[in-house]
Formats: C-alpha cells, structure tokens, sequence
C-alpha cells in the first residue's frame, strides 16, 4: 500500500478521539477496521491529512443487554456480532446479516460501527438496522444524541452524521416471541458486496397473523430503505406464501432511484429485489412459524 | 526403463512446501540491497492519444527524486520490446519501452520517476504533467476492421497484424456432401490472468565486475538474460538474470516486459540499485491478457453424426503492441481446432487485429483452450441439432486407439490416445444415466439440471524446435558432490508446479537414492545451463526427460567406477538403497558415495576415464505430446436469478506416465478452477473509450473457495512414445478440458427455454434474461418456482 | 456515460441566461470551484475539488461555452483532469419559460478516464447526477438571492 502521506493518531479513549476530530475537522478521517478507508487510500481516491485510529478505543468493543435493548459497540467486528450468543438468542437478524459480509478476513477486521459510518449503497447491515428501527448512538464534544436508523442514512455515502461526530453504538430490539428473522443476499460476484441484500423481521400474531413485519433493502439504491410498501401488504393478513410472493412485488417503489453497474442493470436489479425479498420473508415466516410450536 | 521405481508414481508431498506455508521463502520483493532505489510509472490514462508534451520539472525537483525520464531521454538507450514470433507477412507493432510520440492503450508507461523510496517515487510520478491529445480508440475488433476505422499504427494502411490460412483435407467437397451445416459465433474472452504475486524486479549493477544481475518474477530466467542484454545493447555475459520464488504466471510472466528491461537499464544507468514491484492495478492494465477471440464455427455433418469437415474464422483481438509471443497464440487455437475428433476436411482463417487495449499472449493454455471450447461447444450443437446424446456424438468422430500415431488434417501428429477408455471412465464415474434420469425428473418440478461434457486433446510438451520461435529443447546438469549428494540443475523454471519434488523423485529412482538426498536447483542463469523455461506444459516432458538422461549419463559412468573396484560387469549392477551392488549377489555392493568419492579421488578409475561426476543433457523432442481426458460437469440454474451452481466436477485426464500424482491433481484442480473463472465469472472489460472498467478485484471476478465443489479426479494412463518417461505433461489440462464442460452443462441446463448458446461468462442476468425472454414468448415452461436457491456457502 | 435531465429554477429565462453565461456567479454555483480564471470569450479555466465523503480529488481543466442562442439554449464542454484520472463532457442545454420559473433541459455525454474509470464504475454515474444536482441548487440559491 502506497498512499499520500498522513498524519496518524491512535487515541486511547472517546474522549481523545473526539478531541483529535475536532482538531482536524474535515482533514481528518476516522478508521475503524479500514475496509472501505485503506482501499481508497491505497488508491489514493482518498488522500486525508490525518487518520484517526479508533482501533485503540477497547471500551467502544461490546455486545451487552441493557434496558430491554442490546447495545454493540461501534468497533465490535462482524465476527464478534456473527458469534454472540445474546445475539443469535435475541437478534438473529443482525449475525445472520455479519455471516453474509465479505470473507473470513474482513468480518474479523471490519466493523459495524464503520461500516454503517461509511454508508456504501451495497453495505450488508443497513438492511438489517433498518428492519430492527435500530439506535444509533453519535458523541461529539457535546455530549450524545440518538438517530433512528431510518432517518440515518441519507444518501450514497452519507449519513446524518455530523462533522465532529463519531459513531459509537447501535442499539437493536430484543425481539419478541413468534419471531422470525432472515437476511438473504445475491452477491456482487468479486466484491462480495450486496447486489441486492433483504433483511427480514416477521413477527406472527395469534391465527398465524403477521402481527408485525419490517424489510429492509440494500444495494438497490442509493442508500438502504425500508420496503413499506411490501410491509403494509402483510400487516394483519394471514401468512401465506402466495401473500408473501404478492407482498413482494412491491419491493421497490416507483421513487426509488435504482443503482446500475457493470454487474447488475437497474431492471435486474428491481427483479432481484423482489426474488430476495420473498426469499427472506419466507426464511423469515418459516423461523417464526418453528419457534411458534 | 530397468530401474526400481520406488518413488516415480507416488504422491510425495512438495519439497518446495515447508518454505512457502511458513514464510521463509523469497520473493523478488523481500529483497533489499543497500542504497535500493524505486521506480513508479506514470501510465497513460488514454487508450489512444498524442503526447503533446511532458513536463517534469515539478517531479524532479521533488526531494529524494534521483532522476524522472521519458520516451524521449531513452531514445538511444535501448531497443525496442522484443517479439520472438514470426509469421508470414505480418506487421510489426513493436512497443518502445516508454511511449514516445503516443500512447495505444490505457496504462501504457510514458515516463518514470526513480527515488529514494517507494512513497516519493509514487508521490512524484503524480507531480509529472503530461499534456495528450485523446484520439478515437479502436476497441471492438470486428470494428477496427471497418472501413474509416482510425488506424493504430499509422505505417500501415489498417489494423488487420495478420491473416494466417490452414487448410487440409477437401473442404468443399465436405461441406457439399453434408446433411447439415452447424453454425455458430462464439466468443471466447478477454482474461486476465491474476497471478497471486504481481510482477516485480530488482536490478543491480557493478561497474567493477561489468555484472547486472537482475532478480525478476518470471517463467523464462535464459530467454529474459538473452533479451535484455539485446535491448540494452550489452554483450550477454554482463547480464545475470535470477527468477527468485515466482508467486504463479500462469503465461503472463512468460515474456519479456517494458518494466523489466526500464529497471535493469535504470541500475546501469543510475548506479543504484532499483526495484518495482507492481501494483494490482498495474497488473491488470499493464500484464499481458488472454484468450480474446470471436470464432465463427461451421461444421458440416452427416445425418449419423459424422462430422464431415470444419471451417473456422477466427478473430483475435491482439491489443495494441506485440509481446513475446502475441501472434503466435491464435495459431495454436488454428492447429488444435479438430480436437480429439477425426476430421477429414479442415479449413481455418485467422485475422490477428490491432485494438487500443494491452496485448495478449499466452495465458494459461495459450491457444489451446479457445480451440477446446470452439469445437466442444460445436460437438453439442451438433447433438442438440441431431437429437442425439452429446457422449454417442464425441464418440463416433474419435479416431480409434489403434490409429495412433493420428495424423490430423492441420499438420499434426497426435502421438497416443484411448479417448473411448477416458470417456466411458467419465461417464461411469459421474453416473451419467442415472444423472440424465434425474434431469428428465427434476425438469417436471421446474429445476433445471444441466450435464456438461467435455473430450478434448492439447498440444503440450512444447516442444520440437523446428516448430517453435525460439528453441524447444531444454537442459539439465546433473552434479553429484564428493559426499554423494546430488544437485540437478533444470533449464526449466518451475513456479509452483513443483518439479524441485518430481525431479528428485526421478533421480531418486535412478540413481538408488532418497528425495532428501537430491536438490533441485533452477533460475538462476549463472548456476544452471541454458534453457528455455517453464511454460506449454513443457517442463516434465522435456526438461524432466533432459534430467532422466543426464542422470543415466551419471548412473553409466559410476556403474562403470563400481564395477571397476568391485571387479564386476557394470551391466548386472543395480543402484539401490544408496547402494550400487550386484543383481545376483546383492552381499556385493559399494555404497553409493564410496563411489562417488572415488570419481573425485580419482586413484582407482578404470583406464581413461575423466574423473569427476557431471553430465549435461539438451533434450530436443521429437513430437509434442498430446494429452487428453474427458470431464463431465453438472449444474443447476436458479431460473429465478440465472444464477448457476456447480454441484459436481469429474475429470478424467491422461497425461500419460504419473511420477507424482499429488502434483497432477493440484495441476487438474487449479487448471478447473481458472476454467471455472472464465467460464462463469472472469472478462476483462473495456469501455468504448478503452478504460478498463475492471480495473481492480473489486470488479474483476475471480473464482473464491466457496465457488468450487469438490472435485472428483480420475486418470487413464496411455504413455507418450515421445520421450523416455512416457509422460506428457498436464500444467494447462485443467483450463483446456473444463471450460467447454461447464458452458455445455449450462446450455444443458437452459435447453428447455429453447437455448442453444450462450456467450461466457454465463452472467446471471444474461441467463436470467433468456429465461424471462423464452418465458414471455410463451410455450416454455413456466414453473411455478425454481431450485431453492442453494446457498453460495455451506453453514 | 449519458446524462440527462431537467432541473425547474426559480426565475425567469433571461435572469437564468445571464447567471449561467456570467464568469463569477457561475464559480460560484460551481460544486467545489476553487479557482475560475477567464482566459477567452466564454473560455474558462477552473479548479475544482470534488467528492463524495471519503472520496476527494482536484481537478483542474476548462470550461467552454458555444452555439449560443440567448435565451433559448448554449452547449457547454467541460473537461478535467487530476491524479484519480480525467473527466470529459459535453452537453446541450435548453431553458424553457414555464411561468415565472425556468426549465433546464440538459442532455449529454459524459467519460471519465484513468483510476475513477477502473475502479469508481458503480458510483461514477450517481456521483455526476449529485454533482449535476447540487450545481442547479446553487443556481437556484443564487437566483433566489
């Protein structure tokens, strides 16, 4: 790796860290597990003046149950969410979503907290913070505030984040019984990355009512989105896989400004995004419906 | 051969191992010299442009800058980049090491920067400013050959390199007499070959010793020294050329490149030493490229099945500049387009053309592969048109197994073959009913099972030098220490196929002695003879057979020395157990190194022998040698997503005599994988500007671990009378046979949607576009749902 | 690569015509302009840092306007270049009176070269839409103002 030189801090603590950004301001760029900043460094697509290194924060690398919610630290890495047992118990969602990121060597580097900073349209977990109305935690030098995962995420590569503001957790829901959750992908073939990634949260009520049901969609557009419009087709309905197929078709609303490349055209694309949608919310019906009996 | 062979045919494990899995082995990039300076390229971001002007004064006079150069400051320097092939009335595209006036294709390395280390350099490339004048690429190749097209090189007139012509058998008379004429386009790619290390060289020069030794990743150490010296314009004794541990080539270090011949003049230059190591974006826009050919297939055909005759054109995009062996490549696919089948009547039409993108040359087959492919696919069109089964078809064109020495219509003669015995192991190793049943089954639930065949033959070996550019043959030492250990010096240069095991394996059984007894040595021009390298599957057949029989020169004279002191005929002698004794009374014997040391003390020679023990062999052979086998590929398609998986891969291959059979599966398995790479995900695009749009791995596609099912390998075994071992070689087997299967398991797959070809890659979307095509247009099946969708990787 | 489009500003044709065809406002609309010098009629050299969160690069090259029919429509050709490659465009543009308001029709081609070809391929097209975006809000501001 060659890149253009830069300054380099390792901070031990939040606290320095938020110093060192506010410092920098815009020259300074934050590094977690470096997935998405070194390529563009070695490219030299990025060249920032300085790095701030979080690696060093240990106290931002937790995965713990606090108010009824779980609370992840932003450097835990998708290895760490991927094999934590409270996790698997009580938000599947989001290791089933870790297991599809990348290869063995980045889940072990990368983090959540970086990769939700960074924001790249074909991101695996957007999908599933959206689907879980995650918290996500921002410090600054002022103190903290608290963003809801759908008003996170605005753009390709940008979030409400503000400059002088660091990620630092996520908070998902303990889900409740008689749910099912699945995260299910097509691939970027040499990325790795989603060409379409759903994520589903399927909750079933008495008489087999979907009772409560989010879907979360990533690599379509510009940034993740929830799919409303396939949530409100099942709401109250009786679960079926013929409602399921239909309540697919919706996917991907008429507004959505949808992403083309080399590896997937827009059309195909919208076709996916429903194919992986039903996938999902199959998964996700047939996990709700075992855990039920 | 009357020699035990208590080690040829057995799986030892690598030698080279131990080095490579714990680090301690060096690639050029570990080196460091004292005072080492780095070179960075500043590289056209045009396909096609003028080079208005250059200005470098901003990177000069960065610190830690030692010089910036460009076309213009080499101008007498050195010579042009060599191209060892030659065919009639073909032009000369040669590429000067810097661009000068212009560049042709996107990477192409206008001038240089040399400092102290690789961050400055890097860091002042960027500060070099060169002013162009875009002109209009030539990226399609059937367009470069259009009228008005912009032309490349402007001495000529267009951007047709070649046409070359081969024609055998009456070809007019087979296509009158035919029921059917099969037609078919089909395109086989553009790759790139993604070699784990990229290239990298280091050069240093001593002015006191007149020596430049330059350390390189390449396959061809001799061929490289020759060149550079060549270009450089130095007598070739001045130049030492070292191929350190080569991090895979698969062809792409099968040359002689710019880079290479910049960093050795730099160091004779400059007075340092200078390194580069390429970056992967370097190594994409900047390594050579394969495959690239639109092949237009006509097979004419009686009703039964015979194939009458063949006529094939063939378009190759060669880039913009020659290679080493750029035209040649094609040829190849030219000479082997009849595959294992008994064609009487051939006709072949190759127009080579000039694009604005880098050249291609030989990668991993070189040739081969397109031809397989071409005439693999046609084979089941031709089933598909008959109605008949794809194995019945292969079956009735083989010549049959007593017709060898086959002499085929483009000039060949394919030296031994069963191709009825490898394919019926094939089909019976992969149940090929019972998996036909399952596909007639699975078809009524709406899944979409597709079998692929595939018999194919290469030309390998490579091989007689009266057929080559530059020189077939290849060479061997063998040295034995006083202490009676052995050094075999191969001209061969493996990297990764892993003679430094099968050579000692072979000297083991000749010469009595245990592998950890023997030491391979190779690339280094200064310790072993000349050779020629390691490429065409060349290196067991030719340079093992070279170091069989410098090693029987050796095992002669020290049977000689033996039988001498112990007073016996050396011919009933037998070297055994590190020990050379007689065969009737084994209680008579000398220990090997006994021997040994007797032929440098030399007190107790018989009469006029020479003491010492060396011998030195130059194999030349007599034929390449022709491998062949038979896969069967199965695949499902996911009809709602085009996407496909490989459920199963059985190969069946001959490569001849096996002396490890470990290496030839990690042969047969890597040469599949690559397959599998360009059959379903690999293709090198250009835009229509000529940037490379995949211009990284990130876009790029690449086979991973999790794409590959295991693979289920089988061998016959039919000798090649071609050399003394038997064997044949199997380095490129892999890429020639697999393609062809698992394309045709894919059109399997899609046959009841009414498809008959599909271009590679088999993308997802081209597959899932076919499928919703044939389903709006009704009368095909529309089930309901298709395969569950299996998961890319097992939980 | 195609861009296409229309974007509605908020005034009249010939307040727009005399915004887009003047040196300094232009500058300022400009996405990330740091320098515009005059070197000719409707001739400009610019500078310009673009980018996209963590993805920046500066570009330097020349703007030039043509085929000017005042108010109706100009061609405009841009092109760049910097170390991350070169940027290349040329694209018609119309204004229609809709009203008190003015629409802008643009349509063109745009190509990139060097690193951004090769390796920004799947954000290149959405980063020009955004840049195209953000220029019509600074218009739009400007006009507002």
């Amino acid at each position: 790796m060659i890149p253009a030189a830069f300054e380099y801090h390792a901070p031990k603590s939040l606290e320095e860290a938020l110093r060192l950004l506010n410092r920098h301001g815009s020259e300074a760029k934050l590094l977690a597990g470096g997935h998405s900043l070194l390529p563009l460094m070695k490219l030299r697509l990025a060249a920032p003046r300085c790095v701030i290194d979080l690696g060093r924060i240990h106290a931002l690398r937790y995965i713990r149950e606090e108010n009824g919610r779980i609370a992840i630290g932003a450097l835990t890495t998708h290895t760490e969410v991927l094999e934590s047992p409270l996790l698997r118990t009580k938000c599947p969602l989001l290791p089933q979503t870790a297991w599809e990121i990348g290869d063995v060597q980045v889940r072990n580097r990368g983090t959540i907290g970086g990769s939700l900073a960074h924001a790249d349209p074909a991101a695996d977990y957007p999908a599933a913070v959206l689907a879980l109305d995650a918290e996500i935690v921002a410090a600054s030098a002022d103190g903290t505030r608290t963003l809801r995962a759908a008003e996170f995420f605005v753009d390709m590569l940008t979030t409400a984040l503000l400059p002088g503001e660091i990620l630092t957790e996520v908070r998902v829901p303990v889900l409740p019984p008689g749910t099912g959750t699945a995260y299910r992908k097509l691939h970027q073939p040499a990325s790795g990355f989603a060409i379409v990634g759903a994520a589903a949260r399927l909750t079933l009520g008495s008489g087999g009512k979907v009772e409560r049901v989010a879907v979360g969609l990533t690599g379509v557009a510009p940034k993740a989105y929830r799919a409303a419009a396939v949530e409100k087709a099942l709401t109250g309905k009786k679960a079926s896989e013929k409602l399921l197929a239909e309540a697919a078709r919706h996917a991907v609303p008429q507004d959505v400004e949808l992403l083309s490349d080399l590896h997937a055209s827009a059309e195909y694309r919208k076709a996916m995004a429903v194919v992986f949608t039903r996938r999902a919310l199959e998964d996700a019906l047939a996990r709700a419906q075992s855990k039920k009996r | 051969m009357a020699t035990a062979t208590r080690y040829i045919g057995r799986p030892l494990k690598r030698k080279e191992d131990p080095r490579l899995i714990q680090g301690l082995a060096h690639y050029v990039d570990d080196l460091r010299l004292p005072e080492m300076h780095y070179v960075a390229f500043v590289r056209s971001p045009h396909a096609h442009a003028r080079i208005r002007s250059i200005d470098t004064t901003r990177a000069q006079t960065a610190p830690g800058v030692l010089a910036v150069l460009t076309g213009q400051d080499l101008d007498k320097a050195m010579g042009v980049i060599p191209c060892a092939a030659q065919l009639p009335e073909m032009k000369l595209a040669l590429r000067p090491p810097l661009a000068k006036e212009r560049v042709l294709f996107v990477g192409e390395p206008v001038a240089l920067v040399v400092a102290a280390d690789r961050y400055t350099a890097r860091d002042a490339a960027e500060l070099v400013e060169v002013e162009y004048e875009p002109l209009t690429p030539v990226v399609d190749p059937e367009k470069a050959l259009a009228k008005g097209a912009p032309v490349l090189h402007p001495q000529y007139s267009d951007n047709v390199a070649y046409r070359w012509e081969l024609e055998g058998g009456d070809v007019k008379a087979a296509f009158a007499k035919a029921d059917k004429v099969i037609r078919q386009r089909m395109v086989n790619q553009r790759l790139i070959p993604v070699a784990m290390e990229p290239r990298a060289v280091v050069a240093d020069y001593q002015p006191g010793e007149n020596q430049l030794t330059v350390w390189s990743s390449t396959q061809i150490p001799h061929l490289l020294r020759t060149q550079i010296a060549a270009v450089l314009g130095v007598p070739e004794y001045v130049v030492h050329v070292i191929a350190p541990e080569v991090g895979g080539g698969f062809g792409s270090k099968l040359n002689v490149y710019a880079e290479e011949v910049l960093v050795a003049h730099l160091a004779m230059r400059l007075g340092k030493p200078m390194k580069w190591t390429e970056s992967r974006r370097e190594n994409f826009q900047a390594t050579i490229h394969g495959r690239d050919q639109i092949a237009t297939m006509e097979l004419a055909v009686r009703r039964d099945g015979t194939i009458l005759g063949l006529r094939c054109r063939i378009l190759a995009d060669l880039g913009a500049y020659y290679q080493l062996l750029t035209p040649l490549i094609p040829t190849l696919t030219g000479l082997m387009i009849c595959g294992c089948y008994k064609i009487p009547a051939v006709r072949v039409e190759i127009t080579g053309v000039f694009t604005n993108k880098m050249a291609t040359d030989a990668y991993r087959g070189a040739g081969r592969p397109e031809a397989t492919y071409f005439i693999e696919r046609a084979m089941d069109l031709v089933a598909a048109e008959l109605k008949k089964d794809p194995a019945e078809i292969r079956r009735k064109n083989f010549p049959q197994p007593k017709e060898f020495p086959y002499a085929t219509p483009t000039g060949l003669i394919y030296d031994s073959a069963n191709y009825q015995k490898s394919l019926d192991a094939a089909l019976k190793k992969s149940n090929y009913r019972k998996l036909r049943a399952q596909q007639a089954k699975l078809r009524r639930q709406g899944r979409y099972l597709g079998i692929g065949l595939s018999t194919y033959v290469e030309i390998c070996a490579m091989g007689p030098s009266s057929a080559m550019p530059a020189g077939g043959w290849e060479s061997a030492t063998v040295r034995v220490e006083p202490t009676g250990k052995v050094n075999v010096l191969t001209g061969a240069s493996p990297h990764g196929q892993g003679q430094e095991t099968s050579f000692a394996q072979i000297a083991a059984d000749l010469l009595g002695l245990e592998p950890d007894d023997i030491r391979v040595v190779h690339g280094d021009t200064a310790v072993v003879p000349y050779g020629i390298g390691t490429f065409g599957s060349r290196a067991t057949a030719v340079g093992g057979t070279a170091v069989y029989t410098a090693l029987t020169k050796v095992r002669d004279k020290l049977a000689a020395i033996a039988g001498h002191i112990l007073q016996e005929d050396p011919k009933r002698l037998v070297f055994r157990d590190r020990k050379i004794f007689l065969k009737s009374n084994p209680a008579k014997s000398l220990a090997f190194a006994e021997a040994v040391s007797a032929a440098y003390v030399a007190k107790t020679l018989p009469p006029g022998m020479e003491p010492g023990l060396e011998a030195t062999h130059f194999f030349e052979p007599s034929n390449f040698t022709f491998p062949f086998g038979a896969h069967v590929a199965v695949v499902e398609v996911d009809a709602e997503t085009g996407e496909v998986h490989l459920l199963r891969y059985v190969a069946v291959d001959d490569c001849g005599r096996v002396i490890n059979p470990l290496l030839v599966d990690g042969q047969v398995h890597g040469g599949i994988v690559q397959s599998l790479g360009q059959a379903f995900l690999e293709e090198a695009v250009y835009d229509e500007n000529g940037q490379l749009l995949t211009g990284e791995l990130t876009d790029y596609a690449i086979p991973r671990a999790w794409d590959v099912p295991r693979l289920e390998t089988a061998r016959t075994v039919t000798p090649s009378p071609v050399n003394p071992l038997g064997v044949k070689g199997v380095g490129e087997a892999g890429t020639i046979g697999a393609t062809p299967a698992l394309i045709n398991a894919v059109v399997d797959a899609l046959a009841p949607f009414g498809v008959r070809h599909l271009d590679m890659p088999a993308r997802r979307e081209r597959i899932w576009q076919l499928i919703r095509r044939a389903r709006q247009a009704g009368s095909r099946p529309t089930a309901r749902r298709a395969g569950a969708g299996r998961d890319r990787r097992v939980r | 690569m195609k861009l296409q489009g229309s974007y509605t500003l908020p005034a009249k044709r010939e307040a727009v015509w005399q915004l887009l065809n003047d040196p300094k406002r232009l500058a300022a609309c400009l996405p990330g302009c740091e320098q515009l010098d005059v070197v000719g009629s409707d001739h400009y050299l610019v500078r310009l840092k673009l980018g996209l969160a963590a993805i920046s690069g500066s570009f330097s090259g020349s703007v030039r306007l043509s085929d000017k029919k005042p108010p109706d429509s100009f061609r405009m050709n841009v092109e760049g270049r910097g170390a991350a490659g070169f940027v290349q465009g040329e694209a018609n543009i119309e204004l229609v009176s809709d009203g008190d308001q003015t629409v802008v029709r643009y349509s063109g081609v745009a190509s990139v070269g060097g690193l951004l070809a090769s390796v920004g391929n799947r954000m290149m097209e959405l980063a020009a839409r955004r840049t195209l975006e953000q220029f019509f809000a600074n218009v739009a501001s400007q006009l507002r103002a």
